[in-house]
């Protein structure tokens, strides 16, 4: 039963890396803004698709193309807080989580008529062999997405916790308005913050891309995974999530990969225990596993 | 050849028919809960998938009649709806919207990978349509005429619970919590209640789109189409009865004009839903002030 454990290990690091890169910019937007952006997972789709355009379709190199992406998620990023978030951050709290829910729709139609609904893959380089290393096989794609994922999410603990504009943000999410009556330009920081919550969430849908494959329908499952690793960590969370990422991660491998005792979950119910996790999380512990309980007053 | 257009013509209109009184119930249903109540509950179409499976089962299988599948269809949804509410209801805002999404995923994970059951993505064919009082419910027609009935019962149902006490303590819940509590209302059972009568409308609506399409397949529950009904709810005004039913049929004939343009097929379905997503963003950022309305003060 446990010889295959080394093997599922690694491929949760693997799958945790990723959702840690997509839930990291949905908490940053959640903890600055108080809003859920459903359309997170869109938006790892419409970065997916863009690098396929440029990269598949327009036979770009890596560089070109991951440059030309990142400035259209940039784009995309801008116009996404301009038009579907700011004007309703004022009122009730439900009107941001139904106009990211219509931004996710938006997004997935256009995709699917420009690129069509099929599945399609981001193709790797030829002749390059997986590794072996005391029975556990690995990528060298799978080891990019780890240490991609260990140096950006140091690159933005180092922003948060050690610069001073990261002392701006934390002193925005923690209270705005007393952040804004000492000279903090609040604009900015939501609007910085924000574009690198969308940069992120098209780095990961890449990330998918090349991994597995991509569809304009994978929005939907990919924004439920990453409220998933935030409420595991406790909403607002920053550290806690991408923690909750990476137990979701492993929860999915070890749930259909472990036998129990000649009995094995078939590969389809790993979204489902993951869901089940998040149900379990909000009804016994919902300030999540790392969170402290808030007191409403 | 002006025969069999208007042939065609017919069978299609009736076709639209069917898909309105499809949607009142379900519409309407969710108004209770998301328009009456503020709950912003993304599993209903979790229900309509318990109800549409319900009966998909017992007509296939057991070979069930009719009235006992739409029976045991309401009856599944609503105590569905019960276990829902009983993890849902203790949260709140943002907690509740994501609670409902994952119970939603954890049923349509369940309609994907319980294939002994479920039959997975390979989907429910053979339903039988109904037999009842010698009626030919294959026609069509005959099928849209015991539609009508179920439809015009359940929209006179939502009107009563609408303007019933029941409805207004509803209201008064979204609107002002703690002035509701002190007037002795039991929120958690109002909230049940709710749940249970939504859920049980969209079990119906299940149980007659199983019955109308005779194959169900896990694609017709999906988050697609959880977006179009609270679109529908949305362009309709939260709360309002008239207005969702308006919405209604605005919203399913609008974009059957496409059909007539010359557009590849592989489209139809993301222009539909351009279009639908579109105007839901419109109305939300044209009504943003007076949509939800904010909490009363006193």
């Amino acid at each position: 039963m446990f010889d295959i454990l080394p093997q599922l290990l690694a491929n949760s690091l693997i799958t945790g890396s990723i959702y840690a890169l997509a839930s990291a910019g949905l908490v940053l937007t959640f903890a600055l803004l108080r809003f859920l952006n459903f359309a997170h997972g869109h938006l790892m789709m419409v970065g997916a698709y863009t690098f396929f355009y440029f990269s598949v379709a327009h036979h770009l190199s890596l560089a070109p193309a991951a440059g030309l992406t990142i400035l259209c998620m940039a784009l995309l990023g801008s116009i996404v807080l301009r038009v579907f978030v700011q004007p309703f951050l004022t009122g009730n709290s439900l009107l941001p989580l139904v106009t990211t829910i219509a931004l996710g729709s938006i997004l997935e139609a256009v995709i699917s008529i420009q690129f069509g609904v099929n599945v399609r893959s981001l193709p790797l380089q030829s002749g390059i062999e997986s590794l072996e290393w005391r029975g556990i096989f690995i990528t060298p794609l799978q080891i990019f997405i780890i240490v991609s994922a260990i140096l950006i999410l140091s690159a933005l603990a180092f922003l948060i916790h050690q610069t001073g504009f990261g002392r701006r943000i934390r002193a925005v999410a923690e209270n705005s308005a007393a952040a804004e009556s000492l000279g903090v330009s609040r604009p900015l920081i939501v609007g910085v913050v924000f574009l690198v919550s969308v940069i992120l969430a098209g780095f990961a849908g890449v990330l998918v891309g090349y991994e597995t494959n991509i569809q304009p329908t994978m929005g939907g499952s990919y924004s439920i995974k990453a409220f998933a690793a935030m409420v595991l960590g406790g909403l607002g969370n920053i550290w806690g999530t991408v923690a909750g990422a990476l137990i979701l991660g492993l929860v999915e491998n070890l749930s259909i990969g472990l036998d129990f005792g000649g009995y094995s979950l078939p590969a389809g119910y790993k979204d489902a225990f993951a869901f089940l996790t998040i149900l379990a999380i909000l009804l016994f512990r919902p300030q999540g596993l790392f969170g402290t309980r808030q007191r409403t007053t | 050849m002006s025969l069999l257009f208007e042939a065609i013509t017919s069978e299609y209109t009736i076709h639209l028919c069917v898909l309105c009184g499809l949607y009142l119930i379900l519409a309407q249903s969710l108004n209770l809960t998301f328009g009456l109540g503020q709950l912003f509950n993304l599993a209903h179409v979790a229900s309509y998938a318990v109800g549409a499976y319900t009966t998909a089962l017992l007509a296939t299988e057991a070979e069930s009649p009719f009235w006992v599948c739409v029976t045991a269809s309401v009856l599944t949804s609503g105590v569905f709806a019960l276990l829902l509410g009983a993890i849902a209801l203790r949260l709140s805002n943002d907690y509740f919207a994501i609670g409902t999404l994952a119970f939603s995923s954890v049923v349509s994970s369940l309609l994907i990978n319980w294939r002994s059951v479920t039959h997975g993505v390979l989907g429910i064919p053979g339903i039988p349509r109904p037999d009842l009082l010698g009626a030919d419910l294959y026609q069509n027609s005959h099928f849209l005429a015991l539609m009508s009935i179920f439809v015009v019962v359940t929209q006179v149902l939502f009107y009563l619970l609408y303007s019933s006490p029941f409805g207004r303590a509803l209201r008064g819940l979204a609107e002002y919590e703690q002035a509701a509590l002190a007037l002795g209302r039991d929120t958690r059972l109002i909230r049940n209640f709710a749940f249970f009568f939504s859920s049980a409308g969209a079990g119906l609506a299940g149980s007659l789109f199983a019955y109308y399409l005779s194959y169900i397949d896990p694609s017709s529950f999906s988050l697609g189409e959880m977006v179009f009904i609270l679109t529908i709810v949305i362009v309709g005004r939260p709360g309002s009865y008239w207005g969702v039913i308006a919405a209604t049929i605005f919203l399913v004939l609008l974009p059957e004009p496409l059909r007539f343009l010359q557009i590849d097929s592989a489209y139809l379905g993301p222009a539909r839903q351009l279009i639908h997503a579109t105007l839901l963003f419109s109305v939300v950022w044209w009504k943003r002030r007076v949509l939800f309305p904010q909490q009363r003060q006193v």
